[in-house]
């Protein structure tokens, strides 16, 4: 005869309590461990969400042509300039995945982000047809290059900014 | 009494009245009680009926109907207006056209009694700085029929009529040959009213009523600012529309037409498969919302830079640039796709002697560099060039003649198996304005050691290119068309991101055969940039080379072009153009 078994979070914590007895028995506060960890863990993984939103946040403005506003998005809006020919940036999901690293300190943060950036130039209007193409809305060289985007975050006052964006090549 | 159809001037050299707001009232004034003129019978369609047109996004139109060419029309449930109107019939589609009395406003109309869809074109003029060019609002919709829905579908612009073309002929006798080889534009030969010697172009709508029948309007921008629109058949071959507008001699012409004609056949299009957009050029830059009746129109006479000749010779002066350094990128201009220079010419001496011109003399020192006199001269000058090798033995080359009273420039095609030469020797100082550039075509033979020149046998021009249209992609998103309209006259449309034909222009041009397969010709930019532009076409490669010749405020330059080429087609209209007996064209 068999019987079905449901694991309940009762017996979860059970067997937790089970585990956690060796540690208590050479001095450790285990709760208080366990809790720094989960602390400690949940800080990681809330402070790499705010990055990611923030990165989306930024991507949003590039994308959408609103890159001006992408400065409030900056610990220092003096740095937001950004190569205006970048039109827009996609993930290259032929790439590798994003990465976040948080330093142990909370402050910095590194994002590493392969993307698709497209990359748009104006054609010198120096000549009658370049002048026809700029009038019809057009006369602009557009390309799709795979970029690395690499951004540094910083943290003030408990809420992340970018401190600096860079391109590299893959 | 003997005579000739050319006018006094083409349409770019005539100086069109900048007419007043009065002016122009005063004439509209009589028409919008009369109604258009027609030279066929008018409709009887509408006569005693009432209708109701409902547009989308513009005004819903009460019309009352009393006789032939009397109504009276409610505009958005207002007060009653009577006007005069005249209505014309092409199969279920019913065209009518009024203004409205006590304004500059207007209405053209087209109802497919079919499908009770209907385009409507608020007209109307001094809505631009110059009061004389109509202006045309486009509303999609339907006429109503109480107790039934209205109908979801509505006519659209469409792609479908570009690379068509027709000739023409109204009621009216007047004839041209109307060619539609962008989705945004139009070009137009007016045969009888100008004798077709020039082609020349306007902002176009295309408008699909159905598989067969389309909408077309022209307006002639930078002209005089007449509006044409039709409904064309095109199996039948037949056309119904109006023409409002004032013509050189500041009369108004106002009068619906009907007309038919032939087919003259039909181009490759560029755009994707299943690409039917009517509407590739954006009516208003991105993040601007468009102002009623706004289009794209290309506006080189207003925006040209108009030089006096003491203001040209200080500019050629300041700056005169042969050939700067090729560059890559989006700087690359017209000279992106440019093939490689050649040195054949390098350590050869040579004359190049012209029928109807001095002989000039060469001793060319390398791939860049030459030395040029006139036969007679003592010394020489030395001179940047470059030149390129089109066809095997075939060099064409180009030289500044700095120097010269009117700052020649020469585009050289020498033919080194033939003996023959062809020039086409550009100079400024001309009678419209001094930058823009004049041409005089030379032919003649080569004398070099060793080779023989012909004694009678010359380069000719030609009208075997006429009707073609040749893709030139010049550099990456940089590229046109030419249509070669005329035997004197060629147009070019710049392709759109999606490569349908977007804006387009026209000018004087003239064909040289050099070989068969091997076609050297220029235009001018006339009213425009001022530029003469030379290109040596070769259909055997598909590759053109080519040199630019521009003068304005920066200086005088001459440039080296070269583009990859297709073959877009060819319309028959060569025969539009041969002398006719009784003297004349066309």
């Amino acid at each position: 005869m068999t019987k079905d078994t449901t694991s309940t979070r009762r017996s979860f914590l059970k067997g937790g309590a089970l585990l956690a007895a060796p540690l208590a028995a050479v001095g450790v506060p285990a709760a208080v461990m366990a809790d720094d960890g989960l602390k400690a863990r949940l800080a990681k993984l809330e402070d790499e969400a705010a990055i990611r939103e923030l990165h989306q946040s930024w991507l949003r403005r590039i994308n959408t042509g609103a890159g001006d506003a992408a400065a409030s998005l900056f610990a220092n809006p003096e740095r937001a300039a950004f190569d205006p020919s970048v039109r827009s940036i996609a993930p290259d999901h032929a790439g590798q995945p994003d990465a976040i690293e948080a330093a142990a300190d909370g402050k910095r943060a590194v994002g590493r982000f392969h993307c698709a950036i497209e990359i748009e130039h104006a054609i010198a209007q120096d000549c009658t047809l370049a002048q026809m193409a700029h009038a019809q809305g057009g006369g602009f060289v557009r390309r799709t290059e795979r970029r690395v985007l690499n951004v540094e975050y910083a943290k003030a006052s408990g809420a992340w900014a970018i401190a600096k964006v860079e391109f590299a090549s893959v | 009494m003997p005579g000739t159809p050319y006018p006094k001037e083409q349409m770019h050299r005539i100086a069109y009245t900048k007419l007043s707001q009065q002016q122009i009232a005063d004439k509209l004034g009589p028409v919008a009680a009369s109604g258009p003129k027609s030279a066929s019978p008018l409709s009887d369609v509408f006569a005693g009926k009432s209708i109701r047109i409902v547009t989308d996004k513009g005004p819903a139109l009460a019309y009352t109907f009393s006789r032939t060419n009397r109504l009276s029309l409610a505009e958005d449930g207002g007060a009653a207006v009577d006007a005069g109107y005249g209505a014309l019939t092409l199969s279920s589609v019913a065209f009518f056209s009024h203004m409205i009395p006590g304004t500059q406003r207007g209405y053209a109309a087209v109802i497919d009694r079919k499908t009770n869809l209907a385009t409507v074109f608020e007209l109307w003029f001094s809505g631009y700085e110059d009061n004389r060019e109509v202006q045309r609002e486009i509303y999609y919709g339907y006429v109503d029929q109480p107790g039934q829905d209205a109908p979801k579908a509505r006519h659209v612009t469409t792609n479908r009529v570009e690379g068509k073309a027709f000739y023409w002929k109204q009621d009216t006798g007047a004839e041209t040959l109307e060619f539609y080889p962008s989705a945004a534009y139009s070009n137009f030969v007016e045969l009888s009213r100008l004798g077709g010697e020039l082609g020349f172009c306007a902002p176009s709508d295309y408008i699909k009523i159905n598989d067969d029948r389309y909408i077309y309007t022209r307006t002639e921008c930078e002209f005089s600012g007449t509006f044409t629109a039709y409904v064309m058949d095109l199996n039948r071959i037949e056309q119904v529309g109006v023409r409002l507008g004032f013509n050189a001699d500041d009369q108004l012409e106002y009068y619906v037409f009907r007309g038919n004609g032939e087919w003259l056949g039909q181009l490759a299009q560029f755009e994707k498969f299943g690409d039917e957009n009517g509407s590739p050029v954006p009516v208003a830059p991105a993040g601007q919302t468009a102002a009623k009746g706004a289009r794209r129109v290309y506006r080189p006479f207003k925006t040209m830079a108009k030089m006096t000749k003491a203001e040209v010779d200080a500019a050629c002066a300041k700056k005169t640039t042969a050939f700067a350094p090729r560059t890559t990128g989006p700087a690359a201009g017209m000279g992106g796709n440019l093939g490689p220079s050649t040195d054949w010419l390098a350590g050869k001496t040579f004359t190049l002697r012209y029928d109807h011109a001095p002989a000039m003399e060469y001793r060319v020192d390398d791939a860049e560099t030459l030395n040029w006199r006139k036969e007679g001269d003592s010394s020489w000058t030395k001179a940047r060039y470059q030149g390129w090798e089109s066809m095997p033995g075939v060099i064409m080359f180009g030289h500044l003649l700095e120097g010269t009273p009117n700052h020649d420039g020469h585009a050289i095609v020498a033919d080194f198996h033939q003996g023959l030469v062809t020039c086409f020797n550009g100079y400024l100082n001309t009678p419209y304005f001094a930058n823009e550039a004049g041409v005089k075509t030379l032919f003649g033979v080569i004398e070099m050691d060793g080779l023989i020149p012909p004694k009678y046998n010359r380069h000719f021009f030609t009208d075997e290119m006429v009707g073609r249209a040749v893709s030139q992609n010049y550099a990456p998103n940089l590229t046109s068309m030419h249509l070669y309209t005329t035997p004197h006259s060629l147009s070019w449309i710049i392709f759109t991101d999606t490569d349908a034909g977007g804006l387009e222009w026209s000018g004087p041009a003239s064909y040289v055969k050099i070989r068969d397969g091997l076609f050297f010709m220029y235009w001018l930019e006339e009213a425009c940039n001022g530029t003469l532009g030379t290109i040596l076409v070769n259909l055997h490669t598909m590759r053109d080379v080519g040199v630019g010749y521009n003068c304005g405020p920066q200086g005088l330059g001459m440039s080296a072009v070269g583009a990859h080429e297709r073959l877009a087609g060819r319309f028959d209209v060569r025969r539009f153009y041969q002398v006719k007996t009784s003297g004349g064209a066309a």
